[in-house]
């Protein structure tokens, strides 16, 4: 089964395109047979990045036609072993995916064989980009180091912890404990799910050890993209402490990408960044960092809601 | 998941070992200021204003109990009582000091054995003639000292390392290099230390005799 990366990161402009990009390129190099999924609905940007400037099938084609798999929508890139599912002919009402199209997406996702599939997700917090996220364990949050990125981040982390929550729970069950966490708390608790689990704890304890147990097996990364040299280097270590102390959930910093003004100049060269500048700081940052998730990815743990 | 951050007791608000030494509980203290002071970019969003205040709170009391050695004994105490840390209270005890690199502790039994060896030579003196015929005589030379030493089977390393003194003094005073000695002043002490180390006594009259029979004293 394939190691499936999904790569979120909740602010727009943090990097996730040129992670999906250069991960799946140094994936590729290393040998290994690597699908990229631009599954940022209606704002997919991911060909431009790998080569591919006018793709002729897109993630469109699959939701709509019937008899189309994933496997016939994808595309060749210039590097070989890297392929790419593109979302650039995508209709424009794609960013509204219904439930069962996703479900259906997820599904064949799964059944995919590739060695590694990096899915690029967009910004925000929709509920597709969160179920994306959950399709594996070891989903990568990617983020600068500025407020803005930051204060994202920790948006979309609580929003999966939410979503994951919530797949444990009925329509009536969750009224239930709605009920209970507004008696114990004022009205932003929702924003806070570590205080909806404290009620859970209480209220449903053979429940808490299930989301428990679900939780320690997942290994989410970290990655802090465009750090400058006067940044504090600590600071990815530092929020995956933060998050394990006060919402439980684990969280592996994977590394710091130095900021490069190349990365700037090869994307407006429309060229691998890896590829032209191959000995810049951000190239060797980018380097390590593959090979430590490819170290550190767990073994694949199916879905447990398909 | 399992404690909110005001059930941690301070040794996991600060995630730091029970027998953490004070160095390390300021280390950890200013750490965890880095992550929740209210500038930092670590921990931006994701409290409220009143976590926030909270949090350092808890910090800052947690941190001025466990500095303070009285008052973190009585928590140590506290956190046994309720059972939560026996395993804890005892690490704590052990608790680790700056090691002091002079500790004569560590080498408990370096005074027996000098004493014993003071005794020993005490007993080679008296039972050996020709020491005591020296100590007798109305002069003592370099060349007697190293006779005695001799006799008393000690090496001069053993004597150098004692006393402190050069190796190369030791070896010029046994040797009678009168012009290559230090100052007298100096010299006077280096005897005395020389014969006390070997246990002749009185010292100080020795040293004095020692000193007279100086060729350039004459």
């Amino acid at each position: 089964m394939a190691h499936i990366w999904p790569i979120g990161g909740g602010k727009g402009g943090s990097g996730k395109s040129f992670l999906a990009s250069s991960l799946g390129h140094l994936l590729a190099k290393a040998g290994k047979r690597t699908l990229l999924i631009d599954l940022d609905l209606g704002a997919a940007n991911l060909h431009t990045f790998v080569g591919v400037p006018y793709p002729e099938k897109c993630f469109s084609d699959f939701i709509a036609k019937k008899h189309l798999t994933l496997e016939d929508v994808k595309l060749p890139t210039p590097c070989s072993n890297l392929f790419l599912i593109s979302g650039a002919n995508d209709t424009l009402d794609i960013a509204n995916l219904p439930y069962e199209k996703k479900i259906k997406t997820l599904r064949a996702i799964n059944r995919l064989n590739y060695d590694y599939i990096l899915l690029d997700l967009g910004a925000g917090t929709s509920f597709n980009t969160l179920d994306f996220f959950l399709a594996s364990r070891n989903g990568i949050f990617i983020t600068t180091p500025e407020p803005t990125s930051i204060e994202n981040v920790y948006r979309l982390m609580r929003a999966i912890y939410f979503r994951k929550i919530r797949h444990y729970f009925s329509a009536a069950h969750f009224k239930d404990l709605e009920q209970k966490v507004k008696q114990h708390f004022d009205e932003i608790s929702f924003s806070k799910p570590e205080r909806i689990v404290s009620v859970i704890r209480k209220d449903f304890p053979e429940k808490y050890q299930l989301i428990k147990k679900d939780f320690d097996t997942f290994c989410f990364k970290l990655v802090i993209n465009q750090m400058h040299k006067q940044d504090n280097i600590a600071l990815g270590p530092q929020i995956c402490k933060l998050i394990k102390t006060h919402m439980g959930m684990n969280v592996e910093f994977a590394g710091n990408i130095a900021y490069d003004e190349h990365v700037h100049d090869a994307v407006c060269q429309r060229v691998s960044f890896l590829d032209r500048y191959p000995h810049t700081r951000a190239a060797n940052d980018l380097r390590d960092l593959s090979k430590k998730l490819s170290a550190s990815s767990g073994e694949q743990l199916s879905l447990n809601y398909l | 998941m399992d404690k909110k951050f005001s059930e941690m007791n301070y040794y996991e608000m600060l995630d730091i070992r029970p027998d953490a030494n004070a160095a390390q509980i300021r280390a950890a203290y200013n750490y965890a200021l880095q992550m929740y002071q209210a500038d930092s970019l670590v921990s931006y969003s994701f409290f409220s204003q009143d976590e926030r205040r909270e949090i350092l709170a808890l910090l800052d009391k947690a941190y001025a109990t466990l500095i303070n050695e009285h008052e973190r004994e009585k928590y140590n105490q506290e956190l046994a009582r309720n059972g939560i840390l026996d395993v804890m209270e005892k690490s704590a005890q052990v608790k680790k000091e700056p090691v002091n690199i002079f500790d004569i502790s560590k080498h408990k039994d370096f005074f027996a054995a000098r004493r014993t060896d003071a005794a020993d030579l005490k007993m080679k003196i008296e039972k050996n003639e020709r020491i005591r015929d020296i100590l007798g005589r109305s002069v003592l030379t370099g060349a007697d000292l190293k006779d005695m030493r001799t006799q008393l089977g000690v090496t001069l390393e053993k004597i150098h390392q004692e006393t402190k003194i050069r190796l190369d003094y030791l070896r010029n005073i046994e040797d009678d290099k009168t012009e290559k000695l230090p100052a007298a002043v100096f010299l006077k002490g280096f005897i005395k230390a020389y014969l006390r180390s070997l246990c002749l006594e009185p010292a100080d009259e020795l040293a004095a005799r020692y000193m007279n029979s100086l060729p350039g004293k004459n």
